[in-house]
């Protein structure tokens, strides 16, 4: 599904990511974890190009990003992105901020925009809320409509950048539910997360991040209870203890 | 007591000054219409990735910020005989280019205040850059330009006291020409000052309403 060989960005001078070699597999879920500062977050934007890469090869679903003939938008279309902050939109009401991506891109009715739009409410527990206005939503309740707004492209992977890190602790739970259920159904999905527990009991696989190169990958069980590489070791003794 | 003051510049001065502020108020308002439409080009131009476009829009917006308007209206009016074009035009002109390069600022600082994740949901959904702009960082981002455009209407308001030295019939111009010959300068001026501030308090407090309703 995902296939990533000797991907490298720099920032300037700053080289951030060192050479990434990555596959990921249809229905897979995989766990990026690591220290801040590792690279993490700019890989998972890379995969839709919010980030252009420096060098090296990306492809998704067939179609090679790093190919300058392809359609940004169409690959992006393709690929849901949930951001740490939200990002709703918030001049629009909830439902709104669902149905702009399929009017707009996809060029779906607005009729249907509105009836997928409810459906996906329906699906993350918040359809009583179509017509509020994202600020007058708690953190999670916003976090699940980020979530409805990707999926009613009908993505083919979904990537989550650090979904309930800006979350109240209490509200979490919510979150990883609905991406829990998502998983369940067979999505693609690469999480950037401080959330071992979700890792652990959802992941596929996890990768250890650090210094711009993925340090150690494998099954959850094996990377958290039996981690090979000191730094891996040393990472989660830090965040475990 | 009445009589003298119904035959006084208070009352008299009246259809001059009327003449003016209706000429006032349409070099005003069409001025900066266009230099609203001048200002979001080149605010957004300053923004551009286009180094072209950019440089153009920044030189712009220096030159006309760093000279002052009697020079440009003065420049506009007299410097460019090869145009040669009449005073009404050269007013509009002045009022266009100038309000233009203050507003390209304003244009400029309120697009780059919305939070650069709006714009990555955007493209994150497949928008493409211009869908982007016009769904998600323009309308928000034109909210934030209400206050300070509200402002820049005042402003341009009263510059156009200006275009009296090029013998544009405005409301300052009309006033002179009254006084001239009555010499009741100090009534006619206090009239000219109450017709500016009847359209600028309004302003501000209709604006101050606005800000506080639009929460910016």
């Amino acid at each position: 599904m995902i296939t990533v060989k000797d991907l490298h960005k720099s920032f300037g001078e700053l080289e951030v990511l060192k050479g990434i070699d990555a596959q990921i597999k249809e229905q897979e879920v995989v766990c990026v974890i690591g220290p801040s500062g590792s690279g993490k977050s700019t890989f998972l934007r890379c995969l839709n190009l919010l980030e252009d890469v420096t060098s090296g090869e990306i492809e998704i679903d067939g179609q090679q990003l790093t190919d300058p003939r392809i359609d940004i938008n169409e690959v992006r279309s393709q690929v849901g992105m949930v951001f740490q902050h939200f990002n709703l939109f918030p001049h629009k009401t909830v439902l709104e901020n669902i149905t702009l991506g399929p009017i707009k891109v996809k060029g779906v009715s607005e009729g249907e925009a509105k009836e997928i739009g409810q459906s996906l409410l329906k699906k993350v527990g918040l359809a009583d809320k179509e017509n509020a206005y994202p600020d007058s939503l708690s953190g999670g309740q916003k976090q699940r409509v980020a979530i409805a707004r990707s999926l009613a492209m009908d993505p083919k992977v979904m990537l989550f950048d650090e979904p309930t890190s800006a979350l109240d602790p209490e509200l979490v739970g919510d979150v990883l539910e609905v991406m829990k259920d998502l998983a369940q159904e067979g999505m693609t999905m690469v999480v950037v997360t401080h959330e071992m527990g979700f890792a652990k009991e959802v992941g596929d696989r996890v990768f250890f991040m650090d210094e711009g190169v993925i340090m150690e990958e494998g099954d959850p069980v094996q990377i958290f209870d039996n981690p090979q590489n000191p730094r891996t070791q040393s990472f989660l003794s830090k965040i475990l203890s | 007591m009445i009589e003298n003051f119904l035959d006084s510049a208070y009352v008299k001065s009246l259809p001059y000054l009327w003449e003016g502020i209706q000429l006032t108020l349409y070099i005003t308002i069409v001025g900066l219409l266009l230099g609203f439409i001048l200002g979001a080009i080149t605010g957004l131009g300053r923004l551009s990735k286009v180094a072209i476009f950019r440089g153009i829009s920044t030189v712009y917006v220096e030159v006309v910020r760093g000279t002052p308007i009697l020079a440009q209206v003065l420049f506009i009016y007299y410097g460019l005989t090869a145009v040669n074009i009449g005073e009404l035009t050269a007013a509009i002109i002045a009022i266009m280019m100038n309000a233009g390069a203050y507003i390209a600022e304003i244009v400029r600082g309120a697009v780059y205040s919305i939070d650069k994740g709006q714009h990555e949901a955007g493209r994150a959904i497949g928008l493409t850059e211009r869908q982007t702009m016009r769904y998600i960082v323009w309308p928000q981002a034109f909210k934030r330009m209400i206050p300070p455009l509200g402002n820049q209407f005042i402003i341009s308001l009263k510059d156009t006291s200006l275009f009296s030295v090029i013998a544009v019939g405005e409301v300052l111009y009309m006033a002179k020409q009254y006084y001239n010959t009555t010499f009741e300068i100090f009534e006619t001026l206090i009239m000219v000052c109450i017709f500016y501030l009847l359209i600028t308090i309004p302003t501000s407090i209709i604006l101050r309403r606005v800000e506080r309703k639009l929460d910016v």
